[in-house]
């Protein structure tokens, strides 16, 4: 199991951002969904090591991050894509993506041979060289992307992956998505319900720091046969099961 | 663009088999983490607004902004003081907020060591504008120690308000050891208000020097955008 979380909680101040989250994961696509606040965001900056939870247990790897040791060695195989992608915009692409290789501890032989397939499956080639500070918002977001899986990683915590990237891209960051999830845990927060259709395994409902259903997206979807609202079966699955959560 | 013209552009290079395993720090992978660690940061920027304070210390010395005594005599160095401070604490902002948090490697050493050679960057700019005339009241020592005292302050602050807003600290601090050194005050922790040969004084600038360095070293500026 890559990823272990036992009554994992997150308090700020009085707010309980993740109340109690119990999650067991092997490798594949594990999809976030939720609405805005359910604390889909605080439990992926938990796994990324970013945040500490205020109690309850997280092993990732057969790891205890609250040892440096262990912490590090859970970083070394970790790719993290946050919410709000921060950059500095005088890099160009292969900077940016080549300083998150190295920090990441990757070997120097392998550092640009790596920055160029993560640059490659991004489809991002084009634009190597150029700027941070003269890419459009889908553009960052695929270099954010690209930084993320340059290191190869046994765990890749995705948060609104595709928000901003036009439909071609999602088709193609869908696939990619898949690939990933052969070898490696890839946990994707969205509110895009056709994402999680299309690209995971298996799926979770967040809602007020509780996960309220874990199954695979067709068992979301019978969920909503009867009494769910939504133009998509997903969508339908989505509300109904939010709508009983709330009952 | 093809996967082997990308990997060109990165610098990839024919593996060549060292015969000894070289020291981390001369490593070439260490040494571009440290050039792009160094360029975020705004490194070079920040160095040409040291060398800037330099020529001003020169300027002010040269064409006597200052007085040659009195209390007068202080004020312009100082104010230069906690400018190259300022300059040093904005540094430690990241721009890259907590996904470099999410890194492995040399984060601690690569930050303790920006802010202490900027440190030493400060002082020899404002050494260096100063011995061109000769003419600095306090001297070199004065310089290390308030200069060391306020980047202590810079870097604290930053810890708390984030890189961005630390400034405001050393400029607060040159604000009251203005005020302490035309009131007369004499508290060590108002360094810049005592003589540079003050133990007191120096040993309270290297105090606060040390926990700054120690603090941006183990837990960086903080990163407003997190919200923790």
């Amino acid at each position: 199991m890559n990823i272990e979380l036992e009554e994992l909680t997150r308090r700020f101040g009085r707010n309980e951002a993740v109340a109690g989250v119990n999650l067991r994961a092997g490798p594949g696509v594990f999809g976030l969904l939720g609405p805005n606040g359910a604390g889909k965001t605080t439990l992926l900056r938990m796994m990324a090591t970013v945040v500490s939870p205020s109690s309850g247990r997280m092993r990732l790897f057969g790891r205890d991050p609250v040892g440096y040791a262990q912490r590090k060695e859970i970083r070394r195989r970790l790719g993290y894509l946050p919410q709000n992608l921060c950059y500095y915009p005088a890099f160009t692409v292969l900077e940016f993506i080549e300083y998150f290789a190295l920090l990441k501890e990757m070997p120097s032989s392998r550092v640009p041979a790596a920055v160029a397939a993560a640059v490659e499956r991004v489809d991002l080639g084009g634009k190597a060289r150029a700027k941070l500070r003269t890419l459009s918002g889908g553009m960052l977001r695929r270099v954010g992307i690209a930084q993320a899986i340059v290191n190869d990683p046994g765990l890749l915590l995705l948060d609104e992956p595709t928000a901003g990237l036009d439909p071609e891209q999602r088709v193609q960051f869908r696939a990619l998505l898949r690939d990933l999830g052969q070898r490696a845990s890839v946990v994707v927060s969205t509110h895009l319900v056709e994402d999680v259709g299309a690209a995971c395994t298996e799926v979770a409902l967040m809602n007020q720091g509780k996960i309220i259903f874990r199954g695979t997206p067709d068992e979301l979807t019978a969920r909503g046969i009867r009494n769910g609202t939504g133009d998509a079966p997903l969508e339908r699955g989505y509300t109904a099961v939010l709508a009983e959560a709330r009952a | 663009m093809t996967a082997a013209g990308l990997q060109n552009l990165a610098g990839a290079a024919p593996e060549a088999k060292a015969s000894w395993p070289p020291p981390a720090w001369l490593h070439p992978a260490g040494l571009r983490l440290v050039r792009l660690h160094l360029a975020s940061r705004r490194v070079p920027a920040a160095l040409a607004a040291l060398a800037v304070c330099g020529v001003v210390m020169w300027a002010a010395l040269y064409w006597h902004w200052v007085l040659g005594s009195g209390t007068g005599a202080q004020s312009v160095p100082i104010v230069l003081e906690a400018g190259t401070a300022s300059v040093v604490a904005v540094t430690t902002s990241s721009p890259f907020g907590e996904l470099e948090r999410a890194g492995v490697r040399w984060l601690p050493w690569l930050r303790l060591g920006t802010a202490v050679a900027l440190a030493g960057a400060a002082v020899g700019a404002l050494c260096a504008g100063a011995a061109i005339t000769g003419d600095l009241s306090g001297g070199t020592l004065g310089v290390l120690r308030n200069v060391a005292g306020l980047t202590g302050i810079g870097l604290l602050a930053a810890a708390v308000t984030g890189g961005g807003l630390a400034w405001i600290a050393p400029m607060a601090y040159m604000v009251a050891a203005q005020y302490a050194i035309i009131a007369g005050w004499t508290t060590p922790w108002l360094w810049p208000a005592r003589p540079p040969a003050d133990h007191g004084a120096a040993l309270c600038a290297a105090l606060v020097l040390a926990a700054g360095v120690a603090v941006t070293a183990f837990r960086g500026a903080r990163d407003p955008a997190s919200g923790d």
